[in-house]
């Protein structure tokens, strides 16, 4: 077996598509790692100022209780990627900040409590220049890798057989799936090589910079990342030997590659994400204004009624402070309800692309990059559980105070009480690689699987070749 | 001649190739066409829509100084073709008397879900771009290289016909068996295109669909050429095949999306920038205060713009100003529903003051404008126009840019909106003078009869005739056609020096 993915090295290292795969894979990812140490810092850094800036917001709101509790959180920003270059995920068109809005006031004279409120992207309007394509690894080995891992392998079967070669080889005492996973393996070399030079040429770059820190948890995701990579190519270079064994000849061979890699690498995903898209409509923003007016009527409504009738001044309080967080919760529950639904949208259609092998090697390659929409998801999380941390150290701070009367919602039924800024629950965008592991763990599989049958079809496909 | 060409033709034909070639082409256009179809649907209501709303909008304001007119950009049935930059920039503009309107005043509506937008949207032109460029250099790969190693082409030699025919039929039956399946899924999707109700072509959407064809058929030929002239060079079918795969990788993959990250992006100039900014302040300091000397001195004491107007409604005005769009200007709104007795003495020197104010405004926003359009052309379009030049540099982004100028969704197809949305605000102000709307009393108060929104002119967009369109695709037309001269006169020398 390793004599035959040796003689497969060999006549591979020395054909041309080797070298023009070698030139291309490194000018690839040089560029990658050139253009990310040109970006990365300014968006650390830009990422630093405005945390700061949200945290100093924070503070000076501290010296009262009841400000605190009504301003919020201020904006929650997320953390940039070290790992961007990795998969730029379609960070552009995910907002970077999630907010805790508040009214100046609602009906009655009220002031308005802070709720999640999530701003969607604004598209730059103005931007007139020709739309680039971000350089990242997922592009690299989505597309240039699998179209390399086709080109090493349309004529394995075939062009041998053309040649005559197959035969000769095949009279060795030799059993037929020796030499199938000898001839996978030679090729998995023959492509390793350039692409294992062409990353550690990348990372050398990226880690030699002192703008970048790279920890070991770092380090553990692209090792995985690129085991991703290893895998994706292995299961073209399946797809390669399992065509290539069917046809006769090597040029119907790469015609058939070449029409299933257009189809699946370069139309599938997007022309299905646009169908899977249509079938649902999520709320719009028109709806969801809409909605909120009406809630925001219908508290009025409410408010009136109560206070038709002339009511005490201890139950007053009450009501007031309940309506004012009602209010809040009610117009969060919406903002909520909308984002799950363009959510469940996007969802849908993302499930719907992962018929073609390179959406699952993207979605992969994002959760472990941590950037893109799963990771988006994460933060959003991270946000709501922040959320609700604030409350409850609001509500425990306020019942500490014995001066204050536990009214939440109103200034004469809370703690005025300057706050220590030191022990107000922190805003935290982790990148967790467990959490990650999960998310992924499905495409993982599904990409294993993937492989699997290839393979094996390769192999019963290479074992009824009649020479 | 015509013996080798059929020849060619039924060799081409009966190949697996082309049926394969014929088949997906068919079956992509078609799916996206669909695909397609249905976002146009959702745009064009989505824009209808707008328009419904904008109207009742202006409808409600019972002032003209509160009212604002806004015009919003129809899409455009051809960015099913190539979309261009007919779904990226703002479709709505605001008509005002204050502001001279341009592409980077603009908004927009109608995009309901932003983060679908993380998935690419494809065009017609798009599947063609990688479709048709790889058929032509699969059928090309071999037509020298695998007649050489058979021997056939010594065959074909031996025959007294001249070199330059047989490179002649090679050519015409390899391009005719390529175009067959542009213009059956072409066909296809215009059928599908006609049978929506939401989509009328007229017939210079037509023509311009034949320039989309013709340019088509150029980008095919330029790649029929590169793979024919590897073929040619290389004389061996392996090599060619390899060759013709990684060029096809650079030019159709690689280099589109590469280009623009390797050469540096101009840093917009600041300094033009900022000088242009000083100026436009100026203009808007020295309006300023000649406002204020204009209420100085008038015949009604105090400075107050509102002349201590007391009544039930709103009033604010404010000068404001945006460096990095190098918009400035200056906003007063009056909405009175009504006045207390006092007042009416007042109302005429209001009016008056209003009427001067419109003038100056007007003045000012123009004389903005003419500092403003070249800065803006500096700053924005310039650097993006010269990134598009090192996309040119690839036939596909030569095709891309000549389609998407025969869609008319290029840059100047969607600024040709607001060209018409800056004259539309000139005869708005033309209707204002006309009818003293400056000097009116609905300019502030809408106690006596509210504004007459009805009388204002209509405004329509009507995209630019199709002289227009083939004036802008020309040169890359011209481009293209020139790379396909060039390449087969190259491959003529080297194919008259080979030696069988």
């Amino acid at each position: 077996m390793w004599h035959i993915a040796k003689r497969e090295l060999y006549d591979n290292l020395n054909s041309l598509r080797f070298a023009l795969a070698t030139v291309l894979l490194l000018g690839l990812m040089l560029t990658n790692a050139a253009v990310y140490l040109h970006e990365h810092p300014r968006r650390t850094q830009k990422y630093n100022a405005a945390v700061t800036e949200s945290v100093n917001d924070l503070t000076v709101r501290a010296d009262s209780l009841y400000t605190l509790a009504r301003e919020g959180p201020g904006l929650l920003y997320k953390k940039p990627s070290p790992l961007r270059f990795c998969a730029e995920g379609g960070e552009t068109f995910l907002p970077n900040v999630v907010g805790g809005a508040f009214l100046w006031s609602i009906s009655g004279g009220l002031k308005g409590f802070w709720r999640l409120n999530y701003p969607s992207t604004t598209p730059n309007l103005t931007d007139i220049r020709p739309n680039v394509t971000k350089v990242d690894w997922a592009f690299i080995i989505g597309y240039v890798l699998s179209l390399i891992a086709i080109l090493f392998t349309f004529d394995a079967v075939s062009g041998e057989r053309e040649l005559g070669t197959l035969r000769l080889m095949l009279a060795n005492p030799m059993p037929r799936h020796t030499v199938l996973i000898g001839k996978f393996l030679g090729a998995l070399i023959s492509i390793g090589i350039p692409l294992t030079l062409a990353v550690l040429m990348n990372l050398l770059l990226i880690s030699t910079s002192s703008a970048v820190q790279l920890g070991p948890d770092a380090w553990g995701r692209l090792g995985i990342i690129f085991i991703i990579a290893v895998l994706y190519t292995g299961l073209f270079l399946a797809l390669g030997l399992l065509v290539s064994a069917r046809v006769s000849r090597s040029a119907v061979s790469l015609v058939i590659l070449l029409l299933i890699w257009v189809t699946f690498v370069v139309f599938v995903p997007s022309t299905l994400a646009s169908i899977a898209g249509g079938f649902s409509s999520p709320m719009s923003t028109d709806e969801l204004w809409q909605r909120r007016g009406e809630l925001y009527a219908k508290r009025w409504e409410r408010y009136d009624a109560y206070f038709a009738e002339r009511v005490e001044r201890s139950k007053e309080i009450q009501f007031k402070g309940k309506h004012v967080i009602a209010e809040a919760e009610e117009q969060e529950r919406v903002n909520e309800e909308h984002l799950a639904q363009q959510i469940d949208q996007v969802k849908f259609a993302r499930r719907t692309t992962q018929i073609s092998p390179i959406a699952i090697a993207q979605h992969l390659i994002e959760s472990f990059a941590g950037t893109g929409f799963e990771r988006h998801l994460q933060f959003l999380e991270n946000t709501r559980t922040h959320a609700r941390q604030f409350r409850k150290f609001i509500a425990d701070t306020d019942s500490g105070d014995p001066e204050s009367s536990h009214i939440i919602g109103i200034r004469q039924g809370m703690s005025e009480k300057p706050v220590n800024p030191a022990a107000l629950p922190k805003f935290e965008d982790t990148l967790n690689l467990s959490q990650d592991f999960n998310a992924a763990m499905m495409d993982l599989l599904l990409l294993v699987l993937l492989f699997v049958v290839l393979l094996s079809g390769a192999y019963l496909a290479f074992v009824r070749v009649e020479v | 001649m015509m013996t080798l060409i059929r020849r060619e033709l039924l060799d081409n034909l009966m190949t697996f190739r082309f049926a394969a070639a014929t088949f997906i082409t068919l079956l992509l256009v078609v799916a996206n066409t669909f695909v397609l179809i249905t976002d146009y649907e959702r745009r064009l209501a989505s824009h209808n829509e707008a328009v419904k709303m904008h109207q009742r909008q202006l409808q409600e304001k019972i002032t003209y100084s509160a009212g604002e007119v806004r015009v919003d950009r129809p899409p455009n049935p051809l960015s099913i073709f190539n979309v261009g930059f007919d779904k990226r920039l703002g479709n709505e503009v605001r008509i005002s008397h204050r502001v001279v309107p341009s592409l980077w005043d603009a908004g927009m509506h109608g995009s309901d879900n932003p983060f679908m937008d993380m998935f690419a949207s494809m065009d017609i032109v798009f599947i063609f771009e990688v479709i048709l460029s790889l058929f032509a250099l699969i059928f090309a790969y071999n037509a020298f290289a695998g007649e050489y190693e058979s021997g056939t082409l010594r065959l074909v030699l031996t025959h007294p016909i001249g070199r330059g025919k047989i490179l002649v039929a090679k050519y015409m039956s390899a391009m005719l068996c390529l175009i067959v399946p542009l213009l059956i899924s072409l066909l296809l999707a215009i059928i599908l295109l006609t049978t929506s109700t939401a989509i009328s072509l007229n017939s210079d959407d037509f023509l311009r669909i034949g320039g989309i064809i013709l340019t088509s058929v150029a980008y095919l030929s330029v790649f029929y050429l590169i793979g024919l002239l590897i073929s040619a060079a290389t004389r061996r079918t392996s090599t060619a095949l390899m060759l013709s795969m990684f060029v096809w990788g650079f030019w159709v993959l690689v280099y589109p999306n590469v280009i623009l990250t390797v050469i540096p992006r101009l840093e917009s100039p600041e300094a033009l920038r900022a000088s242009a900014f000083n100026r436009i302040e100026n203009i808007w300091e020295t309006f300023d205060r000649e406002r204020k000397h204009y209420l100085a001195t008038d015949d009604f004491p105090g400075e107050d713009w509102g002349y201590d107007l007391r009544g039930w409604g709103s009033r604010g005005a404010n000068l404001m100003g945006n460096s990095q769009r190098l918009l400035y200007t200056y906003r007063s709104v009056m909405n009175f529903e009504g006045f207390g007795e006092k007042d009416e003495p007042k109302m005429p020197h209001a009016q008056k003051h209003f009427g001067f104010l419109g003038a100056l405004t007007i003045d000012a926003a123009d004389r903005t404008w003419l500092i403003r359009k070249p800065a803006l052309e500096e700053i924005f379009i310039q650097p993006a126009d010269m990134e598009r030049i090192w996309l040119k540099l690839s036939p596909v982004g030569l095709y891309d840019a000549a389609t998407q100028a025969w869609a008319g969704t290029d840059l100047l197809g969607v600024r040709d909106f607001f060209h018409a949305a800056r004259q539309y605000r000139q005869s708005v102000i033309n209707y204002f003078y006309d009818n003293k709307v400056f000097e009116s009393r609905q300019w502030f108060s809408g106690d006596k009869g509210a504004a007459d929104w009805s009388g204002l002119p209509q405004f329509v967009f009507q995209r630019d005739d199709i002289n227009t369109n083939a004036k802008r695709a020309l040169p890359d037309v011209c481009l293209l056609l020139m790379i396909n001269v060039v390449l087969f006169i190259v491959i003529f020398l080297i194919f008259v020096k080979t030696e069988v």
